[in-house]
This record gives C-alpha cells, sequence and structure tokens, in this order.
C-alpha cells in the first residue's frame, strides 16, 4: 500500500531552512557549543602534548579529570628526579623537546604576571624568556583580545565563559520546562471540571501530602541536614524523602479506595486550572529581576543557584502555552477517540495530545534560553550571583566598566553577550515561523 | 497578589542569615565583645528583640511534630533555640530536655561565682606555695566555660560524650571547682535520664500549634500599635548598617526610580507608536525593513551593555565629553535653595544618558510588538469597509487603526512595568543614581536585609500599581470592557 510519506517534523525542517537568519543563527549555535565543549582544549595555559626529558605527557587532557595531578620526570644524563604538579607548572619555563599548544595557550584564571594592569591587544606585551628577561611577546603568545587588572587573558575568559551561559540557558530553560509543560498540560487538559475523583480519594491526597512532607522533611529534617554537612550521602538522603512522601501520597490514595462509602463516594472536581492560572499571575506579577537578586543575596553564591533560581522562577510563560494548547487540543477528535477508547488520563495525555503541544513550547523555551542568559549576565555584571573568581561574560564586562582605558573588557563579552542572544531570539522566531504557521506574523 | 508578596518578602526576611540582634547591636557599640555579655549589653539586646518583636512566635500557627516544643520562640540565642529543637527531635520528651537545658545553663552561670584571686590565694600546698598560677586558673576556666558553651550549641552524641568526659576529667583535676562539680553532675544525670527515657514516637505524630494574632508576621505586617507601624504603614525595621529606620531612607529615593520608571516608559509609548504604525503602515518598504533590523539589534542587546557603551562614547576623556558620569547632581555645584528651574536645568545632563538606556530597554520590544499589532488590523474587514467609503488615508489610520492596535501595547504595559523596575537596577548602578535600585545593590553588598526585604516590597508593590494602571487604560481604551 502506497503510504502517504508527509512528516511534520520534515516539513517543519524545511520551512526553519527557508529562514535564513535563523538557519546561520542555529549554524552559530553549534559552533558555541562545540567550543563550550572543548573549551579546555582551545584555551589552556598547559600544553596539549608535550615531550619533556624524554617522556611524552598530555597535560591539558590530564588535568580534565584530576586537576592536581603529578608526575616525576627523571633526567637521563643527570639521573635527577622532578616532580612536576600540571596545574601549578610554568609549562614554558620548561626546555620542553617539542610541544603543542592550545589555540590560546592561556587559562582564564590564571593571571600573567607580566601583562597586568589591563594591556591592549593592540599594545606592547611582555613575556620572560628562556634567559629570564622581559622581552615583547611573540605572535604566538600574545593575549590577541587583551587582558584585565590582574593580567588574565580575555579570550580566554570569554571561552571558558560560553559553557556557562550555554550552560545558564540549557539547565534553567529544562528546570522550567519540566515544571511549565507538567502544569500547563494539567490545567488545559483537565481545566476545572474534567479532573474528577471521589471525595475520599481527594481529601486524602491532599491529606498524603501534607503528611508526605511531614514525614519526609519535617521529621527527617536533621537526618537530611547532617548527611550534607558530613559530605557523601546528603542526596540520597533526600532522594529517600521524596520516595518517602511519594509512598506516603500513593499510600493514601489506596486506602481510600477501600472506603468508598456513602457521601464520601461522590465525585468531585478539582479546580486544577484555577490553581494553575492565579500561580502563574501570582509569579507574573512579581519583578522576577528583583526576586532572583533578593534570593542569591540571602544564600551562598553560587552559579547553580542562579540557575536553579531562574528555572524556578520563568516556568510562567511555557505553562500558558501549553496550557492554552492543550484547551485546544483536548477537544479534538483524536484526543476524544483516546478517551473513549478507554486510555487512561496518563496515556492521552503524554501519547496524544503532547507531541501536538510541543511546538509553541519549544518556541517559548527558545527565548526563554535568551532570557536566562540575559538574566545570569546581568547579575554577574553587578557582581551579585556567582561567586568572585569565576570568569563569566558579564563579570568581564564589569571590570570594563570599572576602567574606561580597557575598551577591549567591554567590547568583547558585551558582544559575546549580545551574539548569544540574538541567535537564540533568531532561533526562537525562525522555531515559531517553521513550527506554527498560524502565529505568522 | 499583595499578600503573597508579603508573604514571600517575609519567609525571605526570616531566613536571611545572621541574627538580626546580634547586627543591631554591633552596629550600635562595636566594643561590646563577643565573650564579656554584661548585664547591660544583654539587657539592650532584650529590649532589641521586643522592639523587633523577636520574642513572638514566627506565624499565626505552626505545623510540627508533638515533640516540638510550643514555647522555642522564647528562647534569645539562636544557636540555643536550633540546639533545643534538634535535642527534643533526637529523644522526643520536651520536658527531659529542657530540664537537661537549663541544668546546664546553671553550670555556666556557675563560673561566674568563681573567683580567680581567691582561688590564687586560697589554695596553697603545704609549703605555702599557691599550687595554681594565675594564669593556669584563668585558662582551665575559660576553657571548661568554652566547653560548656559549645554545649549548649550541640546536639551530636559523639560531641556532647566527649565534652562529658573531658569535662569531668577537668573538674576531678582541680578542686576549684568544687562548687560547679555538683551542679555539673546534676546536669549529666539530666542529660542520662533524657537519653533513657527517650520517646522518639512523639517526633511522628504531627500537631498543628495556634499563636493567635502575636506572631512576627502579625507585628511586621501592621506593628504593634505603639512605636512600631507595620510595613503596612510604612515602617520596614531598621538598617543594619547605621541602624536607622528604613522608611527614612527609602522615601527620599522611591521618588527619583519612580519618575525615571514613568517618564522612560512614557517617552518609550511615545516613540514606539508612531514607528510601529509607520513601519506597519508601509510594510515590506525601505524604511520598515531598516527599522525592524534596528529593533530586533536593539531588542537583543542587553541594556548593561547600552549603558557601558553610551558611558564610553558621551561620559569618557577620550571619546566625547558631553554629560557627566555618575549621579543626579553636581555637589560642589548644586544648591538647594535653587529655584526648580535651575535644580531641573542642572540637572538635565545627568538624566539624559541613564534616560536613554532606561526608554531603549522597553523601546524596542514595544515597537515590535505595536508594528505586528497594526499589520493586524490592517487586514481587518472595518478597515477595507473604511477605505470603501472613501475615508482618507490619515483618518482610516488615526481613527480606526489606531485604537484598536493599542490593545496589544496595553496588555504588556503590565508587563513592561516590572521590566523596567527591575532594569532599574542595573542602570542605577550603572550610572550611580541613588534610586531605589541602586540602593538594594549597594544593600546587597552590605548584607543589609531588612533594607533588601523593604526595597523588594516596594518593587512589587509598584508593580501592582502598573497592573491597576493597565487594567483602567484597557476599559479607556475599548469601551467593551468595563468593570462594573
Amino acid at each position: 500500500m502506497e503510504q502517504n510519506n508527509f512528516s511534520f517534523k520534515k516539513y517543519a525542517w524545511n520551512q526553519f531552512k527557508k529562514n535564513k537568519p535563523a538557519l546561520y543563527s542555529l549554524y552559530i549555535l553549534i559552533t558555541l557549543i562545540l567550543i563550550a565543549v572543548f573549551a579546555p582544549f582551545i584555551a589552556n595555559d598547559q600544553p596539549l602534548y608535550a615531550k619533556y626529558k624524554g617522556e611524552s605527557v598530555y597535560p591539558a587532557f590530564a588535568t580534565l579529570t584530576d586537576p592536581t595531578v603529578r608526575k616525576s620526570f627523571t633526567d637521563l644524563e643527570t639521573g635527577k628526579t622532578e616532580e612536576l604538579q600540571y596545574d601549578i607548572t610554568d609549562w614554558r619555563q620548561l626546555d620542553l623537546e617539542s610541544v603543542v599548544w592550545a589555540p590560546i595557550p592561556y587559562s582564564p584564571d590564571k593571571g600573567d604576571r607580566y601583562n597586568r594592569e589591563y594591556v591592549s591587544p593592540f599594545g606592547e606585551q611582555r613575556i620572560k624568556n628562556f634567559n629570564n628577561e622581559i622581552v615583547e611577546a611573540p605572535r604566538r603568545l600574545r593575549h590577541f583580545m587583551g587582558t584585565d587588572n590582574i593580567g588574565r587573558d580575555l579570550a580566554s575568559g570569554l571561552i571558558h565563559g560560553t559553557r556557562i551561559s550555554l550552560l545558564v540557558g540549557v539547565i534553567a530553560m529544562g528546570i522550567a520546562s519540566i515544571i511549565g509543560v507538567f502544569l500547563g498540560a494539567i490545567a488545559g487538559f483537565f481545566g476545572d471540571r474534567n479532573l474528577r475523583m471521589p471525595r475520599i480519594k481527594y481529601y486524602l491526597t491532599i491529606l498524603g501530602v501534607f503528611l508526605g512532607l511531614f514525614y519526609g522533611f519535617g521529621v527527617r529534617k536533621y537526618t537530611i541536614s547532617n548527611a550534607f554537612e558530613n559530605g557523601s550521602s546528603g542526596s540520597w538522603e533526600l532522594l529517600l524523602s521524596l520516595l518517602l512522601i511519594t509512598v506516603i501520597i500513593v499510600g493514601l490514595r489506596f486506602i481510600s479506595r477501600f472506603l468508598m462509602i456513602g457521601k464520601l463516594k461522590d465525585e468531585i472536581s478539582v479546580p486544577i486550572d484555577t490553581f494553575v492560572s492565579r500561580g502563574i499571575e501570582l509569579l507574573n506579577s512579581i519583578p522576577r529581576l528583583i526576586l532572583i537578586i533578593t534570593i542569591s543575596a540571602i544564600f551562598t553564591r553560587s552559579i547553580w543557584l542562579i540557575m536553579t533560581i531562574i528555572g524556578l522562577t520563568s516556568w510562567t510563560g511555557i505553562a500558558r502555552f501549553t496550557r492554552a494548547e492543550f484547551l485546544r487540543l483536548r477537544e479534538l477528535e483524536f484526543v476524544q477517540a483516546a478517551k473513549s477508547l478507554g486510555y487512561s488520563n496518563f496515556r492521552a495525555i503524554v501519547k496524544h495530545a503532547l507531541p501536538n503541544a510541543l511546538a509553541p513550547v519549544f518556541v517559548s523555551i527558545a527565548f526563554g534560553i535568551a532570557s536566562a542568559i540575559l538574566i545570569e549576565s546581568s547579575l554577574s555584571f553587578l557582581g551579585i550571583g556567582v561567586p568572585d573568581d569565576m570568569v563569566t561574560w558579564g563579570s568581564l564586562l564589569n571590570l570594563g566598566r570599572q576602567e574606561f582605558e580597557a575598551w577591549w573588557l567591554v567590547m568583547f563579552p558585551g558582544f559575546a553577550i549580545f551574539i548569544t542572544i540574538t541567535i537564540y531570539n533568531l532561533i526562537g522566531e525562525g522555531l515559531r515561523d517553521a513550527l506554527d504557521p498560524r502565529l505568522k506574523s | 497578589m499583595l499578600i503573597a508578596i508579603s508573604l514571600l518578602a517575609f519567609v525571605i526576611n526570616i531566613n536571611a542569615p545572621g541574627d538580626p540582634v546580634e547586627k543591631l547591636s554591633n552596629s550600635a557599640d562595636k566594643e561590646g565583645a563577643a565573650n564579656e555579655q554584661s548585664n547591660a549589653t544583654k539587657k539592650v539586646k532584650q529590649e532589641l528583640r521586643k522592639k523587633l518583636g523577636l520574642d513572638l512566635p514566627v506565624f499565626y500557627f505552626s505545623f510540627g511534630s508533638k515533640s516540638d516544643c510550643d514555647t522555642l520562640y522564647r528562647v534569645e540565642d539562636k544557636a540555643h533555640a536550633a540546639t533545643l529543637s534538634e535535642l527534643s527531635h533526637q529523644y522526643g520528651n520536651w520536658d527531659n530536655v529542657s530540664n537537661y537545658f537549663h541544668q546546664l545553663a546553671e553550670v555556666q552561670l556557675a563560673h561566674s561565682s568563681l573567683n580567680m584571686d581567691e582561688i590564687h590565694i586560697n589554695l596553697k600546698d603545704e609549703n605555702g606555695k599557691p599550687l595554681y598560677s594565675k594564669n593556669e586558673i584563668n585558662d582551665v576556666i575559660t576553657q571548661s566555660s568554652f566547653d560548656i558553651s559549645a554545649m549548649m550549641e550541640t546536639a551530636s552524641p559523639a560531641v556532647l560524650n566527649a565534652k562529658w568526659e573531658s569535662l569531668n576529667k577537668l573538674y576531678t583535676t582541680y578542686p576549684f571547682f568544687g562548687e560547679i562539680k555538683p551542679v555539673f553532675t546534676n546536669a549529666k544525670e539530666k542529660y542520662q535520664f533524657m537519653l533513657e527515657n527517650e520517646e522518639r514516637w512523639k517526633t511522628y505524630i504531627p500537631t498543628i500549634i495556634w499563636y493567635g494574632l502575636g506572631n512576627q508576621y502579625h507585628f511586621w505586617l501592621f506593628g504593634n500599635g505603639k512605636d512600631r507601624h507595620g510595613v503596612i504603614r510604612g515602617d520596614f525595621g531598621f538598617s543594619y548598617i547605621d541602624s536607622q529606620p528604613i522608611s527614612e531612607k527609602i522615601w527620599s529615593r522611591v521618588w527619583i526610580s519612580f519618575t525615571f520608571t514613568i517618564i522612560s516608559v512614557l517617552l518609550a509609548y511615545l516613540i514606539s507608536i508612531p514607528l510601529g504604525i509607520y513601519s506597519a503602515y508601509r510594510k515590506d518598504s525601505t524604511f520598515d525593513r531598516i527599522s525592524s533590523i534596528i529593533v530586533f539589534i536593539l531588542y537583543s542587546m542587553p541594556s548593561f551593555f547600552i549603558g557601558v557603551l553610551l558611558l564610553y562614547t558621551f561620559a569618557n576623556p577620550d571619546m566625547l565629553r558631553w554629560f557627566p558620569v555618575s549621579g543626579i547632581q553636581d555637589a560642589t555645584l548644586f544648591d538647594p535653595e535653587w529655584s526648580n528651574w535651575d535644580k531641573l536645568k542642572h540637572r538635565a545632563p545627568f538624566f539624559i544618558l541613564p534616560l536613554v538606556t532606561y526608554v531603549y530597554s522597553s523601546f524596542a520590544f514595544l515597537s515590535r510588538i505595536m508594528r505586528v499589532g497594526v499589520i493586524d488590523v490592517f487586514g481587518q474587514d472595518y478597515i477595507r469597509t473604511a477605505r470603501a467609503k472613501g475615508l482618507g488615508e490619515g483618518t482610516v489610520v488615526m481613527k480606526h487603526a489606531l485604537r484598536n492596535s493599542l490593545l496589544p501595547i496595553i496588555t504588556v504595559f503590565a508587563n513592561i512595568f516590572p521590566l523596567a523596575v527591575g532594569g532599574s537596577i542595573i542602570i542605577e548602578t550603572i550610572f550611580t543614581i541613588p534610586g531605589l535600585g541602586f540602593e538594594i545593590y549597594n544593600s546587597i553588598l552590605n548584607s543589609d536585609y531588612p533594607m533588601i526585604i523593604a526595597v523588594f516590597t516596594i518593587i512589587g508593590f509598584l508593580t501592582m500599581i502598573g497592573y491597576l494602571i493597565s487594567d483602567i487604560l484597557y476599559a479607556v481604551v475599548d469601551p467593551r470592557i468595563s468593570y462594573k
């Protein structure tokens, strides 16, 4: 039998390809991802390959797994043994037989003490040669984007900063889309009337949530916090608590089956849509940047915390789109058919409705990543979110703000942020046009 | 909504690290060393606790287990309260825990009765020489007192057992602890009793305790009716830095931020509406294409980048020195006696760069929406009808298209407003404008938590106003919507 060979994915991809700016943005994004993945091999002050005293070593690779790796080298002529700790060795001062440097032979967090105090990309740059003289740096060892006040290489900082920026986008939006899709889907699919359950089950579920929180976190709070303080098993205890909560809720729901008597058996509807919609409105009405800044001011600084907070506060857009799609989809024939065939709600949502609701979600994820990156770089620009020693695009730009001479510290990170945000926005627009022709302006 | 914001601010407030009393009393008198807490400083602290309402329970009710104590909030020291809570959690019986802890506190108290000089003089060996040197006595007493303090801040059985052992040894070696030893033994017995009579089952029974209106949240929100007025009447407590009331520090700054926000949002609307209409009217013309590209680029440009670039170009001695770098007035020139017009004239150059940055951040977003909105309206039937009636293009655009295309742009007013307020942190920091955003930035650098919470609450409130305005504008523009 001849099948109609039309596939939506193929169609969308063809549409996307027609949008040249979006397509090129995608290529740039892939390049950025490659840069982020291979950052330690693109910018590193340790050689990729070096031959020292007759032994071949790969310092840039070795320090990946163990930053403080050590190795002994024996001089064959004098018989002297020398132990090197890779990450604090200045490889440039060693008499290497042969060496392959990374394209940018500097690490982002280590200052070059001969090029401190904002050395311009075009200015004079110095280096110490083997005779311990300070001379003009050869072209190969120049900081081609300049340095900051303590001589850190800007190009290297930018390349390693790519990792943080992309990671922030992906993780924050990962969290946001899990929450957003889940809440949006159940709110849109069930609405206020269609999530029906026997009264007893409803009450026992609420009770289960309370009891679950009580036994999972209330009773075990010291167990968990002590486990985190002692190191290893904290996450495990936390997981155990979550498991306990699930077991309690499921258990109580199971018990409710045996209590179907009289009035308790009556079905009531859960106004899940109202809950979710009010939640979205509430979160939208709080200025997000201020909320994030306030929270990150109170906890210890960490990039992971920033990602989590951004994720936890930016799911509303995704939830709104998902909800709207599900409101539309639940009336369509194929979802009704799935229901009437007796499939469970879960299956109808996940297998039938969800794949058709993802288009706007992808679009808002792309825009969301752009704004997550913007928020993170704003925070590190203000020097609030991330730890002081962490090099990100925003913190580099902040250094430039303090020193008017150092235009390179403003232009390069600024454009890096600008380009990343632009390509995500362009990809978002391209996706919107390709996936959802109705939204095309 | 307001309740939610106040709750959120309050929760953050409660969880802020450090003890507010310590911070405030430290800022009041810096000399008060940690180990020398005289009765006077203790009394000052107690009064402070009362003033801050920290002697009250946290919320209207609490959700805990049967083992928890319902009056734990009365314990003054935060660390002690934490220890007590953990102990009662471990052993289940609050009465025993409390007895043990009181006894421990008495051991601590007994240390003050030891007089170093007396011991030094009275304790002599058979030759009449002092048995212990003053230094030794001092060291031992400090050691013992320190150990007891440490015991009051831990609930770990391993640590406690080690301390029992070492202290017992200490007290047997040095006879001058004579008065303390029975108290200490008593405390140890109470500890053993607590261990033996543990009732862990109590921790598994959930309870709800009702505290009524006398709680910290109620106090924080509504004040106590006397010297404190509560957040709802603009009393946000005291700054950690200089112990001054926060509301006084803040009110002078609110108007600066508010003026900037309002002017910039208005300007952004004034620019983006004609621009959006014109490029939609001449859709696909060169003007439309170029302006769309520029707007798109601006849209992706972070405002802090723009701000720094502007500073670089227009306030840089090496480039153009057109505008001042920071602040809103020149302290050496500014005279508060000036007339309003002179003040404005003096301040204008300070205002331009920040305003441009402010305006730009909402302008790009707005004109994109406006253009799409107008294009949408131009496709409608009533526009075709208007044209078919023979109305002039001007009337069609101004009367028929404009009003209808305003709806989406008003919808986003509610979004623009928090955006502009949030953006103010960055812009005010770049240009050192002494508004709310710069204030929150400074208080974060100085860990001044009451200030952070206050600014957060006020900005949340301003956002609410933004929502209200957009709701009212809705009804003005679209007669179909009414709130009756």
